[in-house]
């Protein structure tokens, strides 16, 4: 992953983190968005599933709180990138 | 597998979860982390409880958390349940109760609202086994250079306590705040919730000459963290806001961009925090 992909993912998994803390419904589309930016990146696995997730059972605070985790990991990576790490 | 990114495995499987992908995401995130031998694991913020909003977390859920994913101790302090006096009198009772439960797992930090009355709830924390003290100023509605906050962590501070403070979400500024508090009570041990992220800036600036000033981990910026010596960094997990993998794959990549040694990882992890707030054992 090249700095601008990683910026690119790292824009989306932020809304779609602060989406998810405020319990808006808008969480769902910015997650499919940002699994499909960080396809075959280490942040792509935690985006899919969060996504999967929430497109399943968007409503349960335990869903919504998995996604959570899973965002902030890819979320994490992607900075990582950002900010120069080895990936 | 009873649970799984610190939730309940049966609700996230009825919800239509794929527990073994969540479950190897987890561990993988566990794996970030390379732990330097057998150093122990600390937490240094979790909330226990039933918060207003909505989030909770019992000492038995918390234990099980600890144990699928290789955490030593943890620091508790009540949710924001300050109940029908304010005081946080119940609450600190209940956490004092967990931390006798579960000896040396569970270590209780009581929490108050500066602005109540607050010399009987620091002696009943006392009482009870209380070992430090958790401060909100967002959630309590007060500011950390005010004269009600210097008096409850100079009481703190002259107790030997070290004092967290939320330092994340929250509209002020922070860092002309804790100079203000640092310069009234310089010898304070804080530790400064979310790596500071709600003022991270002005934070490092204002506490870089204080060296009994710590930031935790939980729910941190990872641009944050790196920027700090990593000294003055502790573990901490946020639960039941975040969860333990998660905390530790943040740890792992904040090593991995900042080139963290295995002496500075296992501070970060436990050393560090150990140093602040004493032996983990009673």
């Amino acid at each position: 992953m090249n700095r601008t992909d990683a910026l690119r993912v790292v824009a989306l998994a932020a809304q779609a983190e602060m989406a998810l803390v405020r319990r808006d419904a808008v969480a769902g589309p910015l997650l499919a968005q940002a699994s499909r930016a960080a396809d075959g990146t280490p942040a792509a696995p935690p985006l899919a599933e969060a996504a999967r997730l929430v497109r399943a059972a968007p409503e349960r605070e335990a869903v919504r709180q998995a996604a959570l985790s899973l965002t902030r990991m890819a979320l994490h990576e992607a900075e990582a990138v950002v900010l120069g790490a080895a990936g | 597998m009873a649970r799984v990114l610190g939730q309940d495995a049966a609700v996230l499987g009825a919800a239509g979860a794929d527990l073994e992908a969540l479950a190897q995401l987890e561990a993988w995130a566990r794996r970030s982390v390379v732990v330097p031998g057998d150093a122990p694991i600390i937490d240094a913020h979790v909330h226990l409880g039933i918060d207003r909003d909505g989030h909770a977390l019992s000492a038995e859920d918390l234990v099980a958390d600890m144990d699928a994913n290789g955490i030593a101790a943890a620091v508790a302090f009540p949710a924001d349940e300050p109940g029908v006096d304010g005081d946080f009198h119940e609450a600190n009772q209940r956490v004092a109760d967990a931390a006798l439960a579960h000896p040396g797992r569970i270590i209780a930090f009581c929490r108050l609202n500066p602005a109540r009355p607050f010399a009987r709830a620091l002696d009943a924390a006392t009482a009870a086994g209380a070992r430090g003290l958790k401060l909100h100023p967002v959630a309590q509605g007060f500011r950390p250079e005010g004269d009600e906050c210097v008096a409850v962590v100079r009481e703190a501070t002259d107790r030997g306590w070290p004092v967290l403070f939320h330092a994340g979400f929250g509209a002020r500024p922070l860092g002309d705040a804790f100079a203000g508090l640092l310069r009234q009570v310089p010898d304070a041990r804080l530790i400064l919730a979310h790596g500071g992220r709600g003022d991270h800036r002005a934070l490092a600036a204002a506490t870089a000459a204080f060296p009994n000033v710590l930031f935790d981990t939980s729910i941190a910026a990872l641009p944050d963290l790196v920027t700090l010596p990593p000294e003055r960094i502790v573990f901490g997990s946020d639960r039941p806001y975040g969860d333990h993998a998660q905390a530790l794959h943040l740890v792992g990549v904040a090593a991995r961009v900042a080139g963290w040694d295995a002496a500075a990882v296992r501070g970060v992890l436990g050393g560090n925090l150990a140093r602040c707030i004493g032996p983990v054992v009673p």
